[in-house]
């Protein structure tokens, strides 16, 4: 009777470090998932800009004044913008993409193959971050203010 | 004889128990280590120190001043011996946070300010960043 207890204790205890390794694994294989991949921030940098971009264009709910000057050409200039990044990846200072609508006039701005991948979908896929804003001029007209934010940025954050 | 057998038997039993308590807190601070050791890793404090600062400076506007409590860092670093006031460089609008002398990751900012990136020597935990229009 007392050697069949000690057996069922050995085996309580195979099972016992069985469960550990199991659970060890588990947490293993969890921690590295986790930190092994890097931290997304794209949808939170295509935030920022679009809040840049909505800043540069309207001031306490006026239009800026100088709307009618702005184009694709001078945006970067006139906003505060600077879409050069890191040398790495083969990228060419091409992770950006900016569509602003105002009033059917449409200035775009960075890798225009980018509006493109809006339509897919996955963790790969940058995210398309669209938003509108209402403001008026001096003479009391109202605007609508469309803008389109996409940040790639596909290594370093997927 | 009887007794003395008894005793072996007692023996062995708390032998056993102790071998087991062991073993169990043998592996459960081995998994404990590997734990720390990845949520504390160099690496992984460089990107998000990278990233964070880049998002900072994106929601920043001219003239403000950000600090930033970069306690683990300095702390890996100076374990690394790397020295504390060159964690925090900038090149154009890259920012690159590195911690030791085979390590570092760099992102960047769109924001078109100018940034000065400062180790705080009076607390020696935070970095501050002067975020000032370009001239």
């Amino acid at each position: 009777m007392q050697k069949n207890k000690k057996g069922a204790e050995k085996i309580i205890s195979v099972y016992w470090f069985a469960i550990l390794f199991i659970v060890a694994g588990a947490m293993v294989y969890m921690v590295s998932s986790f930190y092994g991949k890097p931290y997304d921030v794209r949808e939170i940098e295509a935030g920022l800009l679009t809040n840049k971009i909505a800043e540069c264009l309207s001031v306490e709910g006026y239009i800026n004044e100088n709307w009618g000057n702005l184009n694709t050409d001078n945006f970067l200039d006139q906003c505060g913008l600077d879409f050069n990044t890191e040398e790495i990846y083969s990228w060419n200072d091409d992770q950006y993409y900016i569509e602003v609508n105002i009033s059917e006039k449409i200035i775009s701005v960075g890798n225009t193959n980018l509006k493109g991948s809006c339509f897919l979908q996955g963790k790969n896929a940058p995210p398309c971050l669209e938003s509108s804003l209402y403001a008026i001029d001096l003479q009391d007209n109202n605007y609508k203010i469309n803008i389109l934010s996409i940040v790639r940025k596909t290594e370093k954050n997927v | 004889m009887k007794n003395l057998l008894k005793k072996n038997k007692r023996g062995n039993i708390l032998t056993e128990n102790i071998i087991f308590i062991v073993l169990n807190i043998v592996f459960i601070t081995i998994l404990l280590l590997f734990l720390f050791s990845r949520t504390g890793d160099a690496s992984v404090l460089e990107e998000k120190y990278a990233k964070q600062i880049a998002l900072l400076i994106d929601a920043a506007e001219p003239i403000m001043t950000i600090n930033l409590n970069m306690e683990d860092a300095i702390k890996i670093a100076e374990k690394e011996n790397f020295p504390a006031g060159e964690i925090v460089t900038r090149t154009g609008n890259v920012i690159t946070v590195k911690l030791r002398e085979d390590g570092g990751y760099s992102y960047s900012f769109f924001n078109d300010v100018e940034v000065n990136a400062n180790f705080d020597t009076i607390t020696k935990k935070e970095y501050y960043f002067v975020i000032s229009e370009k001239e």
